[in-house]
């Protein structure tokens, strides 16, 4: 269509800027704080700017493709093009990254490496919501690993070492399934690898085939998502992390899950879909009830905040199960809503931890007298996690319930059952996420340590919050902003089941 | 007028831009915004002030022909779902902002002063016009979804504003009570919804009742499915209202501000209750289980409501109980189906309960200069006595509040109880034989509290002088049980310590006082919350101090509910006799559904009137006579103990009357037990749930992986020993295997 390759562009750009920090010299450390947000913003730019003129929102076909053969002898393209169902995650990867790196500033130690790797990472992270080629996917998805690995390992608290080796055991186990999936389908029926999404959607297996490559994905997808029981990595990843990987790590690369289940497992598999949509659904529902209980439990601010994450995803997995089309527009719009709302709570439970150096909830409390605008903050945010109308939590999780009401698949009795499960979890997220705030803030207590001073947030906390708030509030006023990305590619994807 | 409609989406976000502009200023700007603090009162009170002119209009406008407007704008579009913003103003919806704004400009003034001492002075501000703006969507809303968003919100601003004092662990358990409670009923009101939803595919308010009605017409649909949402429905009333079995947050939510619990008992959270029930009468009057239901669940609330309140030594909690147990004649006259007479009830009680919280706000203000910020002391009636010296215009306005809610007739709260009264003969001689013994239990407990804080003389002293809290001590001037008499003489001995004391105020202790209460950091100020000792010492001191009236700003509002307690009945009463329903609230309300009337000629009958309104009346004197009896100031307390003996001759009687007494002083005190058996049954198994998922997560789903890590590192380390490069042991294990070979061949 257009000659100039916007998307490799903006793949690129963010690796090709991040090494160029290796050449810096060493000292310069606020020299590279600054090259990198740069960097990371005029990708932000670039991309909105290339959405803005050169994507149609009403086309459901995937525009702004490229094609460049890279391998010969099997047919491997670097071929990427996005749709609407990539469009948004692609945006919030911007947003979050930049976010993100403007949190780390304080961190000092190795500072080029640790900008370096989150560039990569940014990279990586397109790479994978953007490519149209399944072995790229696969690559930009294994790519993506690497510097979450590093980032873990070099920068985290005191278990960070047992946290990174269980994300990379969980992960890189999981990406054996992914690689086997992506091996069978392409070679399945022809002497020629199809590595091509567009011939995949077409292509189509015997049941049994199409069973076990749905698992496969399932699996890969279910620890990256996560679905329980494959969560456990999460909570002590998240819990040793610095909290810039962590807003990374909550915001965007739980969505690339989220994003492979739709992308893979329903637009390429939609037969075997709809036979284990139920117990989608079913471990759905369980997962919010069960992670939110288990959130409860928890002493870890972190971890508790992770659980939330996990409980949060049973809504995405209830949207994709449901097999409607509100339903999978609730889950696409979960996707971005919780990219923003995990985010910002990890984000200011470091920033909290700064501060307090204290990492239990019940060595916390009274923290609402000396820092007031966190405590402001952390409260809009609470709310938004417990969906909240007005916020886009609640938005994302009404039409999730909704979709599953007007689901014509299932059954009556299931339809309430589940319903009335995922209802539950609306009991149980205010009581978590406001023993939280009970804990951390409420009460009063004397803070004479010596070495315990505080401050309130700063300016660029206090920006970090904001812009973070303000698509959360927007969201949840009008979302006809995230439906008008992806309400024609969902029912593309959704005339497959009829 | 047909441009007042269609401004009327308006009505909500008029008072927007106070929350907003404070939030922002505060974040952004906090010294700034801080420094400006009354700036920002006044534009809150006036925006209001045009949502009410706004409102009035709207109202004089519904008078003449009530006509219903609803404008919608479509909100989100899907391919199956569109989701739809929009107003909707009937009559019910013009009452509910009328009442709304008006007590809400009137707490505002008098949270003026009330907070001026306060740190969080605009935080209150803002958290208030919140408040009042998401009452205001509520009732302006059209459709189901929009009363969802704006019930959470009412929902979350009570949370922010009982957990206003968040350095208090109390508030801050209390507002969470309060949310999660809340949350509960919300889960059933979004359920219903769905529900309702799904078999009907509308959400807009008349096309489900035209779709359900419909349905059970042609008796097309499962009458358990509607019957099961609409109870889903009804449960998120239950809630805001605090309805029998989930009530138990509206005692606790005292812990918030004063001027919050008026906020909240008259106008904004437990009236969305009343008004969801309301609202949803057409769907609810096709079923009559659950009108059943709500009449039942009023009534049963009603009575815990008037027996709780019975012995609570907290004046606020005290309060709260009363309109919790107003709270379920409102349910029971909407279960019977006179919803005139509930939205009736509503209107009065609002005025009457507003009144009489701000009353108990500047009970409590001049109490807290004598006793410091404690609630547990400010607040506590045991304490109090004899104000009537000190606060003569807030007593004059309590006493109206307390003859309203007791329901004597020039009253307002007369008027609508007598009414409810009066239908629930025509429904069910039981309800009606509970309801109207009840009227006589409020003026019991209202009346206790008039007397325990105005008569006699002021108790603080005695505590003081017996330096600590004794329990017996409360037991006695509440009930008279068995050490009356020594305690009596110590007593006799105190009151004329006291009055010995009272002369000798020194001025020094007033400024200490002074200078704590006006002391802006806040860690001095909690430090008085906590620090009992570092107060023990000047307890004798801060006896000397007499309490003093409010100021003027809180009086003010306090005289303006006076009026309208006084002249608010008038909308409900027909004046002449041969026009029927010539009162203002028929006319709003007439299309409405009425069961009782249906048959009855619908006729002002007086003399039937009369006869139920002395009936009710002599119930209620019944009532305040019994007050009078165990209450009676202290001083006469001799002779009291004297009638007591009269009337009871025999000792047995005495043993049993003092064994009812006391179950029932216990069961009140304790708040019917409910709260333990919640804490019991529900919070307990819920924190054995986390345990054994937090265990199960950390063990079993953790263990697995961290299992096959551990086996997998042994084996490695087993395999590198075996492993380890020694020619001498490969040479061995080789001759091994090779023996091992041959002697199986062989």
């Amino acid at each position: 269509m257009n000659s100039f390759p916007w998307l490799t562009t903006v793949v690129v750009l963010p690796i090709v800027g991040g090494s160029l920090i290796l050449l810096f010299p060493h000292k310069g450390n606020k020299v590279i704080k600054w090259y990198t947000i740069c960097i990371c913003l005029m990708d932000l730019l670039l991309t909105a700017y290339v959405f803005c003129y050169h994507f149609e929102l009403d086309d459901p076909l995937i525009q702004l493709t490229e094609n460049y053969k890279w391998i010969n002898f099997f047919d491997f393209y670097w071929r990427f093009g996005i749709d609407g169902l990539s469009l948004g995650p692609i945006l919030l990867t911007g947003f979050i990254t930049t976010l993100a790196t403007l949190a780390a500033q304080p961190v000092t130690r190795e500072s080029q490496l640790f900008y370096f790797l989150m560039l990569a990472m940014y990279s990586g992270q397109i790479g994978t919501f953007s490519s149209r080629d399944i072995l790229l996917f696969f690559i930009m998805w294994e790519f993506e690993l690497i510097p979450v690995y590093l980032l873990l390992s070099m920068w985290g608290g005191k278990k960070r070492l047992y946290s990174a080796t269980k994300f990379i055991l969980y992960t890189a186990g999981s990406s054996v399934f992914l690689l086997l999936g992506i091996m069978g389908m392409s070679l399945y029926s022809s002497t020629e690898p199809t590595l091509n999404f567009e011939l995949l959607t077409n292509q189509s297996y015997p049941l049994a085939l199409e069973i076990i490559f749905y698992m496969g994905f399932l699996i890969a997808f279910a620890v990256k998502s996560p679905i329980i029981p494959l969560h456990t990595w999460l909570p002590d990843t998240h819990g040793e992390a610095h909290y810039s990987t962590c807003m990374l790590l909550a915001g965007i690369l739980l969505k690339m899950g989220a994003y492979g289940l739709v992308r893979i497992n329903m637009e390429l598999l939609s037969r075997a879909h709809s036979l284990f949509c139920p117990w989608l659904m079913l471990l759905g529902s369980i997962q919010i009830i069960y992670a939110a209980s288990t959130s409860l439990g928890q002493r870890n601010l972190k971890k508790r905040i992770a659980y939330s994450s996990v409980s949060h995803m049973g809504f995405l997995i209830l949207g994709i199960g449901s097999i409607s089309d509100t339903g999978l527009n609730g889950a696409i719009l979960q996707i971005i809503s919780h990219g923003f709302i995990g985010a910002a709570l990890f984000f200011l439970a470091g920033t909290s931890y700064d501060r307090l150096r204290l990492l239990y909830l019940d060595e916390m409390g009274g923290m609402a007298i000396p820092m007031p605008k966190i405590f402001t903050v952390f409260t809009l945010l609470s709310m938004a996690s417990l969906a909240l109308p007005g916020m886009s939590g609640f938005i994302a999780e009404l039409i999730v319930l909704l979709g599953i009401i007007t689901s014509q698949k299932y059954l009556l009795i299931t339809k309430i059952l589940i319903t009335f499960v995922t209802a539950i979890g609306m009991i149980l997220t205010p009581i978590y996420s406001l023993s939280i705030l009970r804990q951390m803030f409420y009460g009063y207590k004397l803070f004479n340590t010596p070495n315990s001073y505080f401050f309130d947030s700063g300016p660029r906390e206090l920006f970090i919050s904001i812009s973070i708030l303000i698509p959360i509030i927007s969201i949840g006023i009008y979302p006809d902003f995230i439906f008008s990305f992806s309400a024609d590619k969902v029912e593309a994807i959704l005339s497959n089941f009829l | 007028m047909e441009y007042t409609h269609q401004y009327s989406w308006i009505i909500p976000f008029i008072p927007l831009p106070v929350p907003m502009l404070i939030g922002m200023g505060l974040i952004l700007f906090p010294t700034a915004t801080k420094n400006l603090r009354r700036m920002w009162a006044f534009p809150s009170i006036f925006l209001l002030t045009i949502v009410m002119i706004f409102s009035v209009d709207l109202s004089t406008h519904q008078i003449n022909n009530s006509s219903i407007y609803e404008y919608v704008w479509s909100w989100t579009i899907n391919n199956d779902l569109s989701l739809e913003f929009g107003y909707f103003i009937d009559s019910l919806t013009s009452i509910m902002s009328i009442l709304i704004t008006t007590v809400g400009i009137l707490v505002l003034i008098y949270s003026d002063n009330y907070m001026s001492h306060d740190q969080g002075y605009l935080r209150f501000f803002a958290y208030m016009t919140l408040f009042n703006i998401s009452m205001l969507g509520l009732v302006t809303s059209s459709n189901f979804i929009q009363i969802y968003v704006f019930w959470e919100l009412v929902g979350m601003s009570s949370y922010l504003l009982i957990g206003f004092w968040f350095t208090r662990p109390i508030a801050a358990n209390a507002c969470q009570k309060a949310f999660v409670t809340n949350r509960v009923g919300d889960f059933g009101l979004l359920l219903g919804i769905l529900g309702l939803y799904w078999i009907t595919g509308s959400l807009e308010f008349r096309d489900l009742f035209q779709i359900i009605n419909n349905l059970i017409y042609k008796n097309e649909v499962n009458l358990f499915f509607v019957t099961l949402f609409a109870l889903l429905l009804f449960c998120g009333a239950v809630a805001k209202s605090a309805q029998f079995p989930l009530h138990v947050w509206l005692p606790d939510a005292m812990e918030g501000p004063t001027p919050i619990s008026a906020l909240i008992h008259a106008a904004t959270m437990v009236a969305a209750g009343i008004f969801l029930v309301a609202r949803l009468l057409p769907l609810f009057i096709v079923l009559p289980a659950i009108m059943n239901g709500i009449a039942f669940i009023g009534i049963i609330t009603v009575v815990l409501g008037a027996t709780l309140a019975i012995a609570q030594k907290d004046i606020k909690k005290n309060l709260a109980y009363s309109t919790m147990s107003q709270l379920g004649y409102m349910m029971l006259a909407l279960g019977m189906g006179s919803y005139r007479a509930a939205l009736f009830h509503l209107i009065t009680h609002a005025y009457s309960k507003a009144l009489l919280f701000l009353g108990s706000g500047s009970i409590i203000h001049s109490m807290e200069a004598v006793v410091g910020y404690s609630p547990a002391k400010s607040q506590n009636m045991v304490l109090m006595g004899g104000l009537t010296k000190h606060v003569p215009i807030t007593k004059t306005c309590f006493l109206v509040g307390t003859l309203s809610l007791c329901g004597l007739p020039p009253f307002a709260c007369f008027w609508s109880k007598d009414e409810i009264l009066n239908d629930s003969w025509l429904y069910s001689p039981i309800f009606a034989i509970i309801a109207c013994s009840t009227a006589g239990l409020t003026a019991f407990y209202m009346f206790r509290i008039y007397l325990l804080v105005f008569e006699g003389y002021l108790n603080v002293h005695f505590l003081n002088f017996n330096g600590k809290k004794n329990s017996s001590f409360y037991s006695i001037s509440l009930w008279g049980k068995k050490q009356v008499k020594q305690k009596l003489k110590n007593k006799k001995f105190l009151l004329a310590f006291l009055r010995m004391n009272n002369k000798e105020i020194t001025s020094f202790f007033i400024r200490k006082i002074y200078s704590h209460r006006i002391n802006k950091n806040v860690k001095n100020i909690t430090r008085l919350f906590f620090d009992t000792p570092h107060f023990g010492n000047k307890k004798t001191a801060t006896a000397c101090l007499s309490p003093n009236e409010s100021d003027n700003t809180m009086l003010f509002s306090m005289v303006v509910l006076v009026l309208f307690t006084l002249f608010v009945g008038g909308v409900g009463i027909s004046f002449s006799q041969k026009e029927i329903d010539s009162d203002i609230l028929s006319k709003l309300l007439i299309p409405f559904i009425d069961l009782l009337h249906k048959n009855s000629q619908h006729f002002v009958d007086w003399y039937e009137f009369l006869i139920n309104a002395t009936f009710s009346v002599v119930l209620t004197f019944f009532g305040i006579f019994f007050a009078y009896f165990f209450y009676k100031p202290v001083y006469s307390y001799l002779q009291n103990l004297n009638l007591l003996n009269l009337f009871e001759k025999s000792v047995l009687n005495k043993i049993i009357a003092n064994n009812f007494i006391n179950v029932l002083y216990n069961w009140s005190y304790n708040r019917g037990y409910i709260d333990v058996l919640y804490e019991i049954s529900l919070i307990a198994s819920v924190r054995k749930l986390v345990k054994l998922n937090y265990f199960f997560d950390k063990k079993i789903i953790d263990g697995i992986p961290n299992g096959i890590g551990i086996t997998s590192f042994f084996l490695g380390e087993a395999i590198k020993y075996v492993g380890g490069g020694r020619i001498s042991s490969y040479i061995f294990l080789y001759i091994l295997y090779v023996l091992i070979f041959i002697v199986i061949w062989y």
